[in-house]
């Protein structure tokens, strides 16, 4: 597996406020990566640097090939960076359908033909963006909601939506900021089942935010733990559950005493 | 059937003003001509406000600049008004944008704030710059003359105002369907999230203010040939108030809005014009209620019970086999 996101030395601060230390991360193709830490840990702010929504003081970003340190997040998206969000942002007086088209906004449409034809042209010649919108609403049981305004849909099924809007930009990395926060126990069984599916299906790569530790172990191919902006640990789901600094973030002093 | 009516109610609308037309007045004329030059700068409005959630209180000076620019290319350098309307169209946007980069920094209250002082000053200088404008004397407007006729009178008027208006709401429409419309609709809930999906955050503001102030531009061009003359009075802090309550009482974030808005609004000052004063403390009660009560206006209220359609966001819509009824209409 090559690498598609190389994280060198990332610092991000607020003030006097490190909130991310000298993160180094390499994200695989195809890979599924955990990210998990105690509360406060940086993962967030990690998750915010990567897609260039917070300011960076040292270190660069490798994606796909490029250096993409000193774009911002519009830019990003565009070459393939997509996220979701702990709390749902969606546009909730749109459409399921409205909503995914809003996560094609980065293709190279004709600006003029699209105000009089909406998406039909488009200047490269890539596929259909209304057989990609088919694909994913279909992918995801979204179909019988495609015309529901996203208020009408339950916390579950809006995620369903977010993560749509992001797969119809056919991104190359997709960020999970918590996705199972709220759901009940069948819904995130439903929800583990498509993550660990959309590697292979959609040839994405995966970074997941998650506290609930056993589900990323199942479903992750390495994970990195984060503590007080750092990286303290990093492997698969075994190692990392008999790390003794992952226990001791975790637990604390209590687990040495 | 009722969705026939719904899916048309532009054309209804503007339809029924051609046939209005022929039973009014010269003085109700006068005021249906009023009520479309307030529709197309409500269109305009509403796109910033309503859509795109930017608290640009500025439309009476960009009405004011395209009012003044439409007369003045008219009046004193005799140019036809077909190049003199979207000149003052393009004046204004080009304000509009040069007052958007500066309101990139600033949102809600601040942005107010920066563009109510920004109109303050406009009005200053069409005022003192007396070469240029005739200063308080204002400037008469000349009646038109297109393709050899001469458009004097409120009819004639009517004629030109109403084809305007249509377009322009028409090209909202077209705005608001495109991805340029649902970028601003993102930009207005979460501005974040909207740089998540690939959206230029800054250069959509400041398209914006540009597109807006256009309408507002269209709008004072189209407000000039309504007057025989037009001051710099015209065009102050009551006339953005104005604007203000025609877009949030007729409804934002919506097509019909703007239109349901210049109706009442024309319409009120006639029945309170014995009792002026009760007019401008009419307009603050007017928006403080709908405000509180009914942030999203008349046309909000009908879209929630089913008598108008919801705003849409896209000209196509996808064909998936068995797909179901759409869901009952809220907002």
């Amino acid at each position: 597996m090559s690498s598609l996101l190389t994280v060198e030395n990332v610092t991000v601060q607020f003030g006097g406020l490190v909130a991310v230390d000298k993160v180094s991360l390499t994200i695989a193709e195809g890979e599924i990566r955990g990210l998990i830490g105690p509360n406060g840990a940086g993962k967030t702010t990690l998750f915010n640097a990567i897609s260039g929504l917070a300011p960076t003081r040292s270190g660069r970003m490798i994606f796909a090939g490029a250096d993409v340190t000193a774009l911002g997040a519009p830019d990003r998206a565009a070459r393939g960076i997509r996220r979701t969000f702990q709390t749902v942002q969606l546009v909730q007086s749109m459409t399921v359908f409205e909503n995914l088209l809003l996560g094609l906004h980065s293709r190279a449409d004709n600006p003029l033909a699209a105000l009089f034809v909406g998406h039909a042209v488009n200047a490269r010649g890539a596929t259909d963006p209304m057989a990609t919108i088919t694909r994913v609403l279909d992918y995801l049981d979204l179909a019988p909601r495609v015309d529901h305004l996203v208020s009408t849909l339950s916390i579950a099924e809006q995620r369903y939506v977010e993560i749509g809007q992001a797969l119809v930009a056919s991104p190359r990395l997709l960020m999970l900021d918590e996705p199972t926060a709220g759901l009940s126990p069948a819904q995130v069984a439903r929800l583990d089942d498509l993550i660990a599916r959309l590697p292979a299906d959609w040839n994405v790569s995966i970074v997941l935010v998650e506290h609930v530790i056993p589900l990323v172990v199942k479903l992750c191919h390495r994970i990195t733990v984060l503590d007080r902006g750092r990286v303290i640990a990093e492997g698969t789901g075994e190692q990392i559950e008999n790390d003794p600094a992952v226990q001791e973030a975790y637990l604390g002093e209590r687990l040495n005493a | 059937m009722r969705t026939l009516l719904q899916n048309n109610l532009v054309w209804l609308f503007f339809a029924g003003t051609v046939a209005l037309s022929f039973t009014t007045d010269a003085y109700s004329q006068y005021l249906m001509n009023l009520v479309l030059v307030y529709v197309v700068i409500g269109q305009g409005l509403n796109l910033i406000l309503g859509f795109a959630g930017m608290f640009a209180f500025a439309h009476g000076a960009f009405m004011g600049i395209g009012a003044y620019v439409s007369a003045l290319l008219t009046a004193k350098l005799g140019v036809s008004l077909l190049v003199a309307m979207p000149a003052a169209g393009v004046a204004a946007a080009i304000v509009g944008a040069l007052i958007g980069f500066p309101a990139l920094r600033v949102s809600g209250l601040y942005l107010a704030m920066v563009t109510l002082g920004f109109s303050e000053i406009v009005q200053w200088g069409i005022k003192h710059w007396k070469s240029v404008t005739g200063g308080p004397d204002g400037v008469s407007v000349p009646a038109p003359v297109l393709f050899g006729h001469r458009f004097y009178g409120d009819y004639p008027t009517f004629y030109i105002v109403v084809v305007v208006a249509l377009a322009m709401t028409l090209l909202a429409q077209a705005i608001i369907r495109s991805k340029l419309g649902r970028a601003f609709v993102a930009i207005r809930d979460s501005e974040i999230a909207a740089q998540c999906s690939g959206i230029k955050v800054a250069r959509t503001k400041v398209l914006a203010f540009a597109i807006s102030a256009f309408y507002a531009g269209i709008g004072g061009s189209l407000f000039s040939l309504t007057q025989s003359y037009i001051t710099p009075e015209n065009f102050g802090f009551y006339q953005t108030t104005l604007h203000f309550c025609i877009v949030i009482v007729g409804g934002a974030a919506s097509l019909a809005g703007p239109i349901i808005g210049s109706i009442i609004l024309t319409w009120l000052p006639e029945v309170l014009r014995n009792a002026q004063a009760l007019q401008e403390i009419g307009y603050g009660l007017m928006l403080i209620l709908f405000v509180i009560f009914a942030p999203r206006g008349i046309a909000g209220f009908l879209i929630d019970k089913g008598i108008l359609p919801r705003e849409r966001f896209s000209l196509r819509r996808p064909s998936l086999p068995g797909r179901s009824r759409p869901a009952p209409q809220e907002g």
